[in-house]
């Protein structure tokens, strides 16, 4: 399957939510410490396999994650590590972007997400401690959710309701959110060490996943926190990413320090389905496609990007 | 600055392994990275575990039954190297777990015995063990990797991988009948087919033109003819002092051999072009573009790094990988093609890393296909010639071109960090490995001079 060289190092990768073969991804130069970003958008050329960039975008800051619009086919953010969070629009040539530069975390902007079900507005997680919300028509945000007490890695909105989001912390903690509610609805002690990301199911609304520098992959649920549904031991490092399939209930995608991509189905008892170890640096960003079921990708500190069928070797070339 | 110390607080916290780390903090630490930021990194010497190559030499290779070593017995070729490699390095003999010799045409028996007898005329005690390999044209370099194996398995910490033969006292052939039932599988019966024809079948399948192969002989000559003139093969070569008999007369005469003497500096593409093929009537394998029938020994020294370092040898390679691969037999000659990508690959590499190839011509024709199938830039294949011109003595061939490409390595200097060695196998197989050069990730002396500890990229200004 196709594979793609970035200049920088890989921090995330996004489908588009319009076009099967289109990817945001997101680089930072020098490991994302010092230095430049870039925002690639790539096609895969249906015929061939290969990939192509489409455009690229620099910025003066390493991009720690990216979001497309889930309202337009070429809008994307960008969560940059200066604290900014820039608006692209693809169809428009570099010199005319970033459309919007919204600068108010004090730290850096490591996560970003567009809000799937009402589609105008998206958030951002900083190292700031804070979440922020964001919509297009505002120059400044129109929130702001203060409570973690460390770097705040990921903030997900839930695929359900358009209100709730959950928030994945250094402080240890896990919550919940609802933007109506100053103050989260859920506090969620989910591991023992950092928490770097969290998920929501997109079959079971009370579903909550998170991972954790403690290696695990927890799978809760929000109504009952007191203790985990699944526990996901394998990785051998922190994990990077979780992510739940956009087709399978019980199926997850995380990725790892350990420079591994693993799938899991967290219901099954040997929950481990398959270890993919492609890269040779850190993986940062994974993504699933919603629109091609099973189509995967991931990118990492190994400045490469792969995009491969589940249950394929990602470095075989077409 | 302060932001950059602040990202990689952040970033090294992630990797602060759960159970241990709470109490010691201090496990793990940002350190500079000697590899460039776009190398591949050295992944596996933190440990001081890896396989590394302190010296490597290897006896002139001379034409068989007419070149300077036609009245020389083959275990005395064998014991001058392994002599050198004492002498050279100041090891005790005593310290040496194996040594693996890599031997083709001689009866298996007879020449384990020979070897054997060459170590104790090398001067090593009863107490250390010799044995051979073959695996034909690779037997030298297969005995390298013997050896790296069962220092990486911990068999021991050092150990001799080394090549020996002479074409002048055994000859390529077979002993009693030839099984009919060789009739009823074409692979089988491939295996019977003469090395030259396999030749022509490589230069007719994939379109190798005689001039191609001409051109590549003249260029093998002429590259060895120029190392040998600017004295390059020196670091390698040990010269032997043996006799000769005079043909003619019979008078017996002692002789230092010190040059390899089947280099024809004034080979020309028109003198090649008048010669006839060998193997076919309208073939273009001929003598001029075929590897030469030679005798000589090579001999590897592998140490484990940490014990080379402790002792202080010099370190003149890392071994990184090796590959060995089956292809058809009716086309032997493109092992090398299929060797390459995966003992790269195992060395966790890609082609365009490798700076330079030492890849056997046993025939030109395989050597210009594997080239242009690997897409192989000619200023990185064989700097030095070939086997068309420095003789290929089958077993010694794989230790000979370790030596050959570690020592072209370090002349060349820090923009030659990764080479590799391959070589197609008579009955269809090829093997490769990977070579590091030694300093590559010892020292820092390929980056940029870091002006203030910073703890991060060379390329951060």
């Amino acid at each position: 399957m196709p594979v793609f060289k970035t200049p920088f190092n890989g921090y995330a990768v996004r489908f588009s939510p319009f076009y099967e073969g289109r990817l945001l991804v997101a680089t930072s130069q020098n490991f994302g410490i010092l230095g430049n970003g870039r925002l690639h958008v790539l096609d895969i050329d249906p015929a061939s396999g290969a990939i192509a960039e489409i455009r690229s975008f620099e910025t003066a800051d390493g991009i720690y994650d990216c979001a497309w619009s889930e309202s337009h086919d070429s809008l994307a953010i960008a969560a940059v590590a200066d604290g900014s969070v820039k608006l692209w629009d693809a169809s428009l040539p570099p010199t005319a972007n970033p459309v919007r530069s919204l600068h108010e975390h004090s730290r850096e902007v490591h996560s970003t997400d567009w809000n799937p079900v009402r589609r105008d507005s998206f958030l951002t997680a900083s190292w700031d401690d804070s979440v922020k919300l964001w919509t297009l028509d505002r120059p400044s945000s129109v929130r702001t959710f203060r409570e973690h007490s460390y770097c705040v890695y990921a903030a997900t909105w839930s695929p359900r309701h358009a209100d709730v989001f959950a928030s994945a912390s250094g402080d240890r903690t896990a919550r919940v959110w609802d933007v109506r509610d100053p103050r989260s609805t859920l506090v969620l002690p989910a591991h023992d060490h950092e928490i770097l990301s969290c998920d929501w199911n997109k079959y079971d609304e009370c579903s909550l996943a998170t991972a954790s520098v403690d290696k695990s992959v927890r799978v809760w649920d929000v109504r009952v926190p007191r203790a985990p549904v699944a526990n996901l031991a394998g990785h051998g490092y922190a994990v990077r990413k979780v992510k739940f399939s956009p087709h399978r209930e019980s199926i997850l995608l995380s990725c790892s320090y350990d420079m591994t991509v693993c799938m899991w189905d967290y219901r099954a008892e040997d929950a481990l389905i398959a270890r993919y170890d492609h890269h040779t640096e850190f993986v940062v960003g994974v993504d699933m496609s919603v629109l091609v079921e099973g189509l995967l990708a991931s990118t990492g500190w190994d400045e490469l990007v792969y995009v491969w069928q589940h249950g394929t070797d990602p470095r075989a070339m077409p | 600055m302060e932001t950059a110390i602040n990202r990689q607080r952040v970033l090294l916290q992630h990797l602060q392994p759960p159970s241990s780390s709470s109490n010691d903090p201090s496990m793990l630490s940002a350190s500079i990275c000697a590899a460039g930021d776009s190398a591949a990194y050295q992944r596996s010497s933190c440990f001081g575990d890896d396989v590394v190559v302190v010296a490597a030499y290897r006896t002139p290779l001379c034409k068989s039954k007419r070149g300077g070593f036609k009245d020389t017995y083959p275990e005395d070729l064998l014991a001058a190297v392994l002599k050198a490699l004492l002498d050279k390095t100041k090891l005790n003999p005593n310290e040496v777990g194996d040594i693996v010799v890599g031997t083709v045409l001689a009866p298996g028996s007879q020449r384990a015995n020979e070897c054997r007898m060459a170590a104790f005329y090398a001067g090593f005690p009863e107490t250390v063990p010799v044995r051979t390999v073959n695996r034909q044209c690779s037997s030298g370099l297969q005995a390298v990797a013997d050896v790296a194996a069962s220092i990486k398995a911990g068999f021991y910490d050092i150990g001799i991988g080394a090549g020996l033969e002479s074409m002048t006292a055994n000859s390529v052939a077979w002993e009693g009948s030839i099984n009919p039932k060789v009739n009823t599988l074409q692979k089988a019966q491939d295996c019977l087919l003469p090395m030259g024809i396999t030749s022509e079948n490589v230069a007719h399948r994939y379109g190798v033109t005689r001039k191609e192969q001409d051109q590549a002989a003249v260029e093998s000559h002429r590259r060895a003819a120029a190392a040998t003139a600017s004295g390059k093969f020196k670091d390698e070569i040990i010269p032997v002092t043996t006799k000769i008999v005079d043909p003619k007369t019979g008078e017996e005469k002692q002789v230092t051999i010190s040059i390899d003497d089947g280099i024809r500096p004034e080979t020309s593409l028109s003198g090649l072009a008048k010669l006839k093929p060998v193997f076919k009537k309208d073939g273009s394998t001929t003598a001029g573009n075929s590897s030469q029938v030679s005798d000589g020994a090579g001999a590897v020294l592998l140490i484990r790094r940490d014990v080379a370092t402790q002792k202080g040898f010099p370190i003149l390679g890392v071994f990184r990988s090796f590959a060995a691969v089956g292809v058809d037999p009716s086309v032997m000659g493109v092992g090398p093609a299929v060797a390459i990508p995966a003992a790269v690959k195992s060395a966790g590499l890609q082609i365009e890393d490798i700076d330079l190839f030492e890849l056997n011509e046993a025939f030109a024709s395989q050597f210009v296909y594997c080239c242009k199938k690997l897409e192989l830039d000619p200023a990185k294949v064989n700097v030095n010639g070939g086997a068309i011109a420095l003789g290929h003595p089958l077993g010694a061939t794989g230790a000979r071109c370790v030596g050959t490409l570690l020592n072209e390595m370090k002349r060349r200097g820090k923009d030659c960090r990764f080479g590799v060695v391959t070589m197609c196998i008579g009955s269809g197989m090829g093997a490769a490995a990977v070579f590091e050069r030694g300093d590559g990730v010892d020292e820092l002396r390929n980056a940029r001079k870091i002006q203030s500890q910073n703890l991060l990229s060379k390329d951060v200004r």
